[in-house]
């Protein structure tokens, strides 16, 4: 646990605060994105921030909290509706502390906060997951489906399995900060 | 598999005995928990685990919609476990279904025409977003797009269960209310739940706290004279007619009248057949088929709070909002008690290097390298994280087990020689204080502490794992919090199964009294209390290594 993930200096753009972009990650539509802060974007990550709502003005697309991790090969579309003949994006929001695992499929509408979703998941559109859920492995989570908070998920279609522990939110608050402090570039 | 540590409950063993069970053994399993489901209570100076303490309802909420549904309402009513808005679970899949309105009328030049009203055109219905199921196919369909459990209510109404329930409700009732009255004397005053709403809960809670204790009470051939057993000092009861004959009932269900028979010879598929997950739910038996399956509103979820059991000082208490994750009251053994974790430094080391590089050939290969193999010997680290805001000194042993258990093949005198050897280091040890985290921020090179061993050693300096360590026992690290100690483990060579021990760890942590007092003429009784006292706490834990590889099946690598 204590042992750094590394990864090449050349791969990863860091910001002034704190995020960690891989070059390989494909963002579309940069200007809709918004970090929040000591996130980690890992290499070939899809994010699409080019599918917005249509509408004058600035829009954002999807918003991500601090010290979230999105990982390797994951897919993050934001969720659509055809509403009374019009087609919309909306937009996708997700919170603090927030791993995704790898080649997980993501067009949940919000996120909350201390959520970890396992790898190759399919989340569903327009779902809403509250805080401390967390979502098994290989879960499919049917469209429009509520996670409650302090949930786990498992299955396909995503069932509730069980509540988690009390302290899940600290746990997993000190384990996403540690892995940004683990993840170090690693000097050639 | 990653070595772990779990903690010890002793909420399973008897009341006397206070050493946990060999952890080789499968069942002892049941007693170990991980660090982060624990609770401690401080009353007690106890750990509680999930199974022993005593939990109540705080509230209950729907997981779909996330309504809090108000506990009153829950208890009063007949089917208000189950969303009363429009929550419905497919039965099919299980999943949430989504109310959904039929098309709009075709224009009848090809065109999509748009939906004038705003929520569509009835009659709405509901749809699984996973299987495609919808309740058309069952013949539900909704005028309006709300309140969907209030329409279907009057359907679930008359339905024959419902009404033979109501009958045998009303048969009851009065018998177990004068016995609830007489017998209210017998109701244990320690009882850990609300005082039951209505006179048929009352009355069963009753009757439970009567017939727990005394076990000879059952009487399994006298179904009809169960309310007789019940008002042992009462008037006879009547006898219960039921409201329809069974026979008319076997033709819901399946109860053996030829007409299942037929449907099954003329079946196409096995999915025509419900699966009994689909169909245990149901209290009364219904119709097998697939195509007969009903929508079911979703069963509410509740917000417990928890209690210690032997001193019913609160645990955990949650807020009032449902979806908060916030807790009024949080006893978490977490706080208290030292976070450890296990590592074996020969599999980590195997990991980091590999990763900047293209991905690794082979996984056999990692598990020659990280695995434990029989005959030899290992270092391991344990890193404890101190919670408490006073440094605490540690002292760790190993608890000695008789091992009598081993797999097949190997002849009963081997058997009885101890697997592997553990040795830790046998001193105590200091670990600091756990301070808030902007004391230890990354940027800042200073520490800013006044203990001087930290001040040793700055940053993150450990020992590499090239250089020649002097010693693989003892304490390797300290840093910020968290101490790292090594320890030793010598496999045998007919070793098997996984490495596990039981480790007993106490730590001793200074408890400051609070207010000194500040008038000079203070009672001696206050001058003793300014002096802080050492309180010691211990506690058992279980520590698995990871499978032994036995020597013989080392796997050629270049294959």
């Amino acid at each position: 646990m204590d042992a750094p993930v590394y990864y090449s200096k050349a791969e990863f753009i860091e910001t002034d605060t704190g995020n960690k972009v891989s070059r390989r990650a494909t963002i579309a539509g940069p200007q809709n994105i918004i970090l929040g802060g000591k996130t980690i974007i890992s290499s070939g990550a899809i994010i699409r921030g080019d599918l917005r709502r249509t509408g004058p003005g600035h829009a954002v697309v999807i918003s991500l909290g601090r010290y979230c991790l999105v990982g390797e090969g994951c897919v993050m579309r934001p969720p659509y509706k055809t509403y009374r003949g019009n087609f919309n994006y909306y937009p996708m929001k997700i919170g603090d502390y927030v791993h995704i695992g790898a080649n997980t499929v993501v067009e949940a509408a919000t996120i909350g906060n201390h959520v970890v979703i396992g790898k190759n998941c399919v989340i569903g559109k327009f779902t809403i997951i509250k805080d401390c859920a967390q979502v098994a492995d290989n879960t499919v989570i049917p469209p429009n489906t509520v996670i409650p908070a302090l949930a786990l998920f498992a299955g396909s279609p995503g069932r509730f399995v069980e509540d988690l522990p009390e302290s899940t939110q600290e746990m997993v608050e000190s384990q996403t900060k540690q892995y940004y402090s683990r993840f170090q570039p690693l000097e050639r | 598999m990653a070595p772990t540590i779990h903690y010890y409950c002793p909420c399973q063993s008897g009341e006397s005995v206070q050493t946990p069970p060999p952890p080789h053994m499968a069942s002892s399993s049941a007693s170990f928990h991980p660090l982060h489901s624990l609770f401690f209570c401080e009353e007690c100076d106890a750990v509680r685990c999930n199974r022993c303490v005593s939990i109540e309802v705080s509230g209950y909420y729907c997981p779909n919609c996330l309504f809090e549904v108000p506990s009153a309402s829950v208890r009063a009513e007949k089917n208000s476990n189950r969303c009363a808005r429009n929550c419905f679970s497919c039965p099919i899949c299980r999943s949430t279904l989504q109310v959904v309105a039929s098309d709009p009328p075709d224009g009848g030049d090809g065109r999509p025409s748009v939906s004038l009203s705003n929520v569509g055109e009835p009659p709405f219905f509901l749809y699984c977003n996973h299987c495609r199921w919808d309740s058309a196919e069952v013949g539900i369909t909704f005028e309006k797009p709300t309140g969907l459990a209030a329409q279907l209510q009057k359907f679930e109404d008359s339905a024959p269960e419902s009404l033979e329930f109501e009958r045998l409700k009303e048969h009851f009732e009065p018998f177990l209310r004068t016995s609830s009255l007489s017998s209210l004397s017998h109701v244990p005053s320690t009882s850990s739940h609300h005082l039951p709403t209505s006179s048929a809960t009352a009355a069963a809670s009753a009757a439970l706290a009567r017939d727990v204790p005394g076990v000879g009470k059952y009487n399994p051939p006298a179904r009809s004279r169960v309310g007789r057993d019940r008002t042992a000092n009462k008037d006879e009861m009547p006898e219960y007619k039921s409201r329809m004959e069974i026979s008319v009932l076997g033709q819901l269900g399946s109860e053996g009248d030829g007409s299942d028979v037929e449907a099954l010879r003329r079946m196409e598929t096995a999915e025509e057949i419900a699966s009994l997950e689909q169909r245990w739910g149901n209290s009364w038996t219904t119709s097998s088929r697939t195509s007969d399956l009903r929508p079911l509103r979703i069963p509410l979820h509740s917000k417990v709070s928890k209690r210690c059991p032997t001193c019913r000082h609160i645990l955990i208490k949650p807020e009032q909002k449902a979806q908060s994750v916030r807790y009024k009251i949080k006893l978490v053994a977490a706080n208290y008690l030292p976070a450890m974790t296990v590592a074996l430094p020969h599999t980590q080391g195997a990991d980091t290097t590999r990763r900047p590089q293209a991905k690794a050939p082979s996984t056999s290969d990692d598990r020659n390298v990280g695995a434990i193999m029989a005959g030899k010997s290992y270092p391991f680290h344990l890193a404890l994280t101190n919670p408490l805001y006073d440094p605490i000194q540690v002292r760790l042993s190993v608890q000695r087990m008789h091992v009598t258990a081993v797999t097949d093949g190997t002849a009963p005198e081997k058997a009885r020689r101890t697997p592997f050897a553990v040795s830790l280091p046998t001193s105590s040890f200091p670990v600091a204080a756990f301070a808030e985290a902007w004391e230890y921020d990354d940027d800042d090179d200073m520490f800013g502490l006044e203990d001087d061993e930290l001040g040793l050693e700055m940053g993150r300096t450990r020992d590499k794992d090239g250089k020649g360590k002097g010693k693989t026992v003892g304490v390797l690290e300290k840093r910020a919090n968290v101490t790292v100690v090594g320890g030793e483990v010598v496999i045998g060579k007919e070793a098997r199964g996984h490495v596990k021990f039981n480790m007993l760890v106490s730590y001793t942590y200074r408890s400051d009294d609070p207010l000194p007092s500040e008038d000079g003429a203070g009672t001696p009784s206050r001058t003793v209390a300014k002096t802080p006292e050492v309180k010691t706490f211990t506690f058992y834990t279980v520590v698995d290594l990871g499978p032994i590889l036995p020597r013989e099946e080392k796997v050629d690598p270049d294959i």
